[in-house]
């Protein structure tokens, strides 16, 4: 058996694992995915919404959050502009009955959510970004989970609100399974990440770990591990729901995930200590390696992938420049018998189970019909969308390796 | 993870069968193949008995007869070369067994012994019939697969145009094999891809389609 042979049933053998994980989570939990902890007691809640150059959703959200259905003596609104060059804090020093910072210098979005944090009167902070806009029933339906005094954060599906182009469709349907798998990691406390678009924390927790790191390009990853690490648990409401406006171009969706990335490479530096940790739980034994060894699969398997293909492409292009050298026919029809191997059998194996994941994940999250321009896309999505993710990885590395990383 | 613990080994357990499995599968569906090259090959060696049988007896015996020995071994040759084609399909869909370098080894023998019975007969039957011996590598250098692979495909357009007046005899020369051996040590075989036409005019490197052509021309003058 050839070395390269022993690569390829070595990821197939990884990735048959995280498949049954995921298949088995959800068979024990389908009946709970939907379950929401009924409200014993209005929490107060101080939301922050952080705004950095939002002068075109600024107002919507606010509005969203206004007419969000919960006690009103019980909520506070406080914005935070981060040093906007454009009119938001002129749009949002007009807005009654909420709070406003305006801090004049650009310092990043958790200082600005320290800021809020420093100034809120509420037990709980509910983070939302300047261009998401939360559902009314949202916050009913993720308040409950704080009865429980060991869930230190609760999340919401966080869904595309803009998806006339594209990229845009494609990004809902990742959205959508996104939404699904964190439900999934949260059936067994490993939900890693409390995205900004809306997320509530326990305000003694976040005073007690001192807020935001304000050098971290992903701060909702990072409070979402110190969360973790500090023996509290993170919750996913997967009946919140939140919409957001997500990257209209390739270009504006390439810089956003290079920052979730490198966010991401950062995060697992800081919390390399707590790799494997047993007294750490599901964080230290499955959180941190998760995220490491995925990372390190999904750039191995980039170059193995340039290594086979960059190899086959070089040689059928030597030997069709030899070829017209050399006076041969080159066009030919090309043969379609394909003799089963051994990775016929997993690699459709994989594609039905990746193909089932997607279609409970769209059901689940959305409870859509999936008609034929959703097939497309979804297939779309599958087959080229996310061979974007390894292109995306490497450029952050090189970032990271030249030191290059601003935002 | 001590909560969780019986969903990961559940997912271990259920990921090893699966693997194992398919990987049985992967054996067997390549053992299948093994088994059909090897039958095949018992029956193209009983077949190659006969026809060598046929070439004695016509060479010795009857020489009148010499066009019929021609033929049985000119339907032997398209034989091979075709049963040559299927081993190097079934070799790129074999990922985890060896055996399949085993039956590679064994054609390859047959078809010196083929070449040898080839050489003899247009000896000594006149035939008019051109040996065109084909020497590659099975696992080459990188820059020399493309040279191969095109040279592959000008000679199965050849043979396509030439038919049953080309005897077309692929070799490969990093197997090992004695016999092998001697015939590059007679012919100064050193590099690939290398042409033999009628054990005389030997070329080296790519060779074109027109270029062979006028060498065959030439031969069968």
């Amino acid at each position: 058996m050839e070395f390269i042979t022993g690569v390829y049933l070595f990821f197939i053998f990884v990735s048959l694992y995280s498949v049954f994980l995921i298949l088995l989570i959800y068979l024990r939990n389908k009946d709970k995915l939907y379950f929401e902890k009924g409200a014993e007691k209005f929490y107060d809640i101080s939301v922050i919404i952080p705004a950095y150059n939002k002068e075109d959703s600024i107002l919507d959200t606010v509005n969203a959050v206004k007419s969000i259905d919960y006690p009103k003596d019980k909520i506070e609104i406080i914005v935070v502009d981060d040093g906007s060059k454009d009119k938001t804090a002129r749009i949002v020093a007009n807005i009654e009955g909420i709070k406003f910072f305006e801090k004049g210098y650009n310092s990043g979005k958790s200082d600005s959510v320290n800021l809020g944090i420093r100034n809120a009167r509420g037990e709980i902070i509910a983070v939302i970004d300047a261009d998401s806009y939360p559902e009314k029933d949202s916050f009913k339906k993720m308040i409950g989970y704080f009865d429980d005094p060991e869930v230190g954060a609760v999340t919401a599906s966080c869904f595309v609100k803009n998806t006339g182009k594209l990229i845009e469709k494609l990004q809902a349907v990742e959205y959508f399974l996104i939404a699904f798998g964190r439900k999934i990691l949260d059936f067994i406390d490993s939900v890693y990440v409390t995205p900004g678009s809306l997320s509530m924390y326990r305000k003694k927790l976040l005073v007690e770990v001192g807020g935001f790191d304000t050098k971290n390009i992903t701060e909702d990853i990072e409070i979402a591990w110190k969360i973790l690490k500090n023996k509290y648990k993170n919750r996913m409401c997967l009946s919140a729901k939140v919409y957001t406006d997500v990257p209209n171009t390739l270009r504006k969706w390439w810089r956003q995930r290079l920052r979730w990335n490198i966010g991401g490479f950062q995060t697992v530096h800081k919390y390399k200590d707590s790799f494997f940790k047993k007294k750490l739980n599901m964080f230290g034994l499955f959180v941190v390696p998760r995220f490491f060894i995925s990372h390190v699969l999904s750039i191995t398997g980039f170059f193995v992938f340039v290594y086979v293909f960059g190899r086959e492409i070089f040689q059928k292009a030597t030997y069709w420049i030899l070829s017209i050298q050399s006076g041969n026919t080159i066009l030919e029809a090309p043969s379609l018998f394909l003799i089963p191997s051994v990775f016929t059998f997993f690699i459709l194996l994989l594609f039905v189970f990746t193909l089932v994941f997607t279609y409970i994940g769209l059901k689940t999250a959305n409870k859509i019909g999936i008609g034929f321009r959703v097939s497309f896309i979804i297939l779309f999505y599958l087959l080229f969308y996310l061979t974007l993710y390894p292109l995306v990885l490497l450029h952050s590395l090189y970032l990271l390796a030249a030191g290059n990383v601003r935002w | 993870m001590v909560k969780f613990g019986d969903l990961f080994w559940k997912a271990l357990i259920l990921t090893v069968i699966v693997f194992l499995l398919g990987v049985l599968l992967g054996f067997a569906l390549e053992r299948n193949r093994i088994g059909d090259i090897e039958r095949e090959f018992q029956r193209i060696d009983l077949q190659w008995s006969d026809a060598k049988l046929q070439t004695l007896y016509y060479q010795n015996l009857e020489p009148r007869f010499c066009n019929s020995a021609i033929r049985e071994n000119l339907e032997f040759a398209d034989k091979v070369y075709n049963e040559g084609l299927k081993i190097e399909n079934y070799d790129a869909a074999s990922f985890l067994t060896d055996d399949l370098e085993l039956e590679k080894r064994k054609y390859a023998l047959l078809k010196v012994e083929f070449w040898l019975n080839s050489i003899v007969l247009r000896e000594r039957c006149k035939a008019d019939y051109i040996n065109l011996v084909y020497f590659f590598a099975n696992d080459p250098e990188f820059e020399i697969e493309s040279e191969q692979d095109t040279q592959a495909e000008i000679l199965k357009d050849l043979k396509e145009k030439y038919g049953k007046s080309l005897m077309l005899i692929p070799l490969p020369i990093d197997m090992d094999i004695s016999m092998i051996n001697i015939m590059k040590g007679t012919y100064d075989i050193s590099k690939t891809p290398t042409i033999l036409i009628n054990e005389k005019i030997k070329l080296e490197g790519l060779q074109s389609l027109d270029e062979i052509e006028n060498l065959i021309e030439n031969e069968q003058l």
